[in-house]
């Protein structure tokens, strides 16, 4: 028969070995931070080709993230079929980040049909569901990259005539990927 | 006087699985079968009892063509874990 020190140590064992695993989610950082920064950086460097009619920026900047969607979500799904269950915290950053896909998803549409830069707002909900996964997980840098990013959206909107793809390449690394490596490197060193 | 406790976490089988879904949304069936360390029969058994006293959901599906077992936790069975936790406290007093 089970003391009750035993069925607390089986409790506590058991509670311990189902914690949510945050390597998935510095993986999902570091490839959109990776993927935005470059798409930028291309986009600075070769202006005339990313711009050469009058949709090729445009298909440029939506048929990437909407490929990237495609394969985060599938790593996403393998990630989860592989460990075998979801825990709340999982459950909640999910839910978090399919809602800042579909916002994303709007943001891309109404500035087409108003004919306005997406960036900015892109960048500002980018910021504020950075600051939430950062303050959910408990883990400084994503909390401080999403802060800065923040700046950075505040700054931008006084500044209209700052180059976008400037502002994407240092927000998004400061924001998005520094902090996606950090949390990568502490997942990796546990 | 101590409560009384629930016999049916008293299982440590039983315990692992409930203490395993209390913190997941929800937890596949192999996954259950490395948490407990049981056979699959014997899984299935403690998992049929959970079920018939309402403390977890089951839900039956197919991956890759294989039938698949989702198991999560009920209101119930979150209570009675609740209770059942804080009736061994006392008995370690």
């Amino acid at each position: 028969m089970n003391t009750s020190e035993e069925q607390i140590e089986i409790i506590s064992k058991v509670i311990n070995s189902t914690k949510e695993n945050l390597k998935p989610l510095s993986v999902n950082f570091i490839f959109w931070g990776s993927l935005i920064v470059g798409m930028s950086l291309i986009h600075y460097i070769f202006p005339q080709f990313i711009q050469s009619t009058e949709y090729s920026s445009l298909l440029f900047w939506t048929v990437l993230p909407i490929i990237g969607m495609i394969l985060t979500v599938f790593y996403n799904i393998k990630v989860q079929k592989t460990t075998g269950y979801e825990t709340y915290l999982g459950r909640a950053i999910k839910i978090i980040w399919g809602v800042f896909n579909l916002s994303w998803l709007l943001i891309v549409i109404i500035s087409l049909l108003k004919d306005v830069n997406p960036v900015p707002d892109i960048l500002f909900l980018l910021s504020t569901t950075l600051l939430i996964t950062g303050l959910i997980i408990k883990f400084k840098p994503i909390i401080f990259g999403g802060l800065l990013l923040m700046l950075f959206t505040v700054y931008i909107n006084y500044n209209p005539s700052i180059n976008f793809l400037l502002v994407n390449i240092i927000g998004i690394s400061l924001g998005m990927l520094i902090p996606g490596i950090t949390l990568y490197k502490s997942k990796v060193d546990e | 006087m101590n409560k009384p406790i629930d016999k049916l976490l008293f299982n440590p089988i039983r315990l692992k699985i409930i203490s395993t879904l209390i913190n997941t949304s929800e937890c596949d069936f192999s996954h259950l079968k490395k948490i407990t360390e049981s056979t699959q029969g014997n899984l299935s058994i403690q998992i049929k009892k959970l079920k018939e006293n309402n403390y977890i959901n089951i839900k039956k599906s197919f991956k890759n063509n294989y039938p698949q077992t989702t198991c999560s936790i009920t209101k119930k069975g979150k209570r009675k874990f609740e209770e059942f936790f804080e009736t061994i406290l006392t008995y370690k007093k």
